[in-house]
């Protein structure tokens, strides 16, 4: 099985926004919404020496994606190939991976109410094209494969050109989107952009920490009440009502 | 039996009294109940057993795995499971309201609900001696009842407040109305609701289906009526009610025959509505 990843060369992005348009009209995103996002980090230093940075952000289809976990109804899953999928016919709009998304990829769509994210432009793959970012890239700074293939050019630029993860010492879940180019670009932009720790809102804690455990206790409390009950019963043997 | 004449707290009976009392029936349930009874048992029974397999996140779900993916086998995928569980709230929901607009001064005014419902100074000691009872610690006799025992009250407290909730936040939950934030308590809500039922639902279930002593109770919601003995020993001060209208109705034919009428009563009490 694949594990596929895809690799953004921050040096070489002009910030065009190519890629975010072919994203939105392959997928239908209504406007204001975004699979993918490219944000400019503000310019930082003294004149002449000014620093700036460009962040292609979406999901990173993560290797441990608390998104996963965080939904109740299943929609959100993993498959084989490490693409995090959301099946739209189980989405309830809940929200719950929303809040869990370190790099904030996900969005309700107004009109459906569902959530909506890049897959990795599933489809496509499976009838052997490329993501439309990456084929629509003008700067070709895009890059997607397979890192289990070792002549893969993101398995090059990942093993052998250091290509990084957008993680932080507080949040590691693995994303598998990477990035290339120097240094100091990807560090201003983790400085500008860095991933948030996973929450799981309110109503989550309240269901995980309190209703689960307390559900579970009443209904087993009241299980054991009555097989005490039964026995009594079996024990005394079956009376008639009117004793 | 005389208005007048029917003892205010149950009196021990001769052996063919309570054997004439067996063999009488008398009217309890009227057959709307018993079919929306068991319209909605089919309903909860169905939801339950789908909603649990809904629940897949391993920090909410209840089920175990094996479980989830026995009911998705069954029904072809999880999709529709939540379909058949949607559609099925939908059409509970929709015979509900029938029942409500056509029933709700007959099944929901306030004298009803009082009645099904409040709970009297007999009522609590009855919870008390049946719980001590059960468990074997007491063989005091339970105080007298209405139509309905205070657990029977309590669990249709339970049920008529909790069922307009689970309803809500599924519909909230079906249509994803009002945003993320009302979605994801709707969840939680609905979760708490059905699960606060199923401890009722245990007890119920058990009461009717196992206990011996209620029995009749079971099969009244069979057949509507319960055998006089049982009405007269488990539900007292409802027997008296019925046994009033009796010497109502007997007190008239009295006057006809210039017999007046004995314990035993005509065969086919009115039960007050
Ligand atoms: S980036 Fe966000 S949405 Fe994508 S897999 Fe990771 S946690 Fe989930
Ligand atoms: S909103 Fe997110 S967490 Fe909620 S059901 Fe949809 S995919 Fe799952």
């Amino acid at each position: 099985m694949a594990r596929y990843a895809m690799v953004t060369d921050l040096t070489k992005c002009v910030a065009c926004q190519a890629c975010t348009v072919a994203c939105n009209a392959e997928w239908g995103v209504p406007a204001g919404y975004a699979r993918t996002r490219v944000r400019s980090t503000p310019i930082s230093g003294t004149f002449p020496h000014l620093a700036s940075g460009v962040y292609v952000a979406q999901c990173n289809q993560c290797d441990r994606p608390p998104c996963v976990e965080a939904c109740p109804s299943g929609a959100t899953s993993q498959g084989a190939n490490g693409i995090v999928e959301v099946d739209k016919s189980l989405c309830i709009g809940c929200g719950f991976c929303l809040d869990a998304c370190p790099y904030d990829a996900r969005y309700i769509n107004p009109v459906t109410k569902k959530v909506d994210k890049c897959d990795f432009c599933l489809a496509r793959l499976e009838r052997g094209a490329e993501p439309a970012c990456v084929t629509t890239c003008t700067a070709h700074a895009k890059y997607f494969g397979d890192l289990e293939d070792r002549h893969s050019d993101v398995f090059k630029m990942v093993y052998a050109m250091g290509a990084r993860r957008m993680e932080t010492s507080r949040v590691r879940v693995g994303p598998n989107v990477y990035y290339a180019g120097e240094q100091a670009r990807a560090d201003l932009v983790m400085a500008a952009f860095p991933p948030r720790p996973p929450r799981l809102l309110a109503a989550g804690e309240a269901w995980s920490r309190v209703l689960k455990p307390l559900v579970l206790a009443a209904v087993g409390a009241t299980f054991v009440g009555q097989a005490v009950a039964f026995f009594n019963q079996l024990r005394n043997g079956e009376k008639d009502f009117e004793d | 039996m005389r208005t007048d004449a029917v003892p205010v707290r149950p009196l021990p009976l001769t052996s063919e009294q309570a054997e004439a009392m067996l063999q009488r029936h008398v009217k309890k349930h009227h057959i709307a109940i018993i079919l929306l009874h068991w319209f909605n048992a089919l309903v909860w029974g169905s939801e339950l057993l789908t909603g649990l397999a809904l629940i897949s996140s391993p920090l909410f779900r209840v089920a175990p795995s094996w479980y989830i993916s026995l009911v998705e086998g069954i029904f072809g995928s999880r999709a529709n499971v939540l379909q058949i569980h949607v559609a099925l709230g939908l059409s509970w929901i929709g015979v509900y309201l029938v029942y409500g607009i056509f029933g709700f001064r007959t099944y929901l005014s306030r004298e009803v609900l009082q009645h099904e419902i409040a709970l009297d100074r007999d009522d609590v000691r009855w919870l008390i001696v049946r719980t001590q009872r059960i468990l074997g610690w007491t063989s005091e006799p339970l105080p007298p009842q209405g139509i309905y025992n205070a657990g029977q009250k309590l669990f249709a407290f339970l049920v008529y407040t909790m069922i307009p909730v689970v309803m809500a936040s599924g519909v909230v939950m079906a249509f994803r109305l009002f945003g993320t934030q009302v979605v994801g308590w709707a969840v939680v809500v609905h979760f708490g609701a059905a699960g606060l039922v199923v401890s009722g639902l245990m007890i119920h279930v058990y009461m009717g289906a196992v206990f011996p002593e209620e029995k009749p109770a079971f099969f009244s919601m069979i057949t509507g009526t319960v055998n006089e003995l049982y009405a007269y020993s488990h539900h007292f001060k409802w027997w008296t009610i019925v046994k009033a209208e009796e010497g109502v109705w007997d007190r008239q034919h009295d006057d006809e025959t210039g017999h007046p009428a004995d314990i035993a009563g005509p065969t086919e009490p009115v039960r007050p509505e």
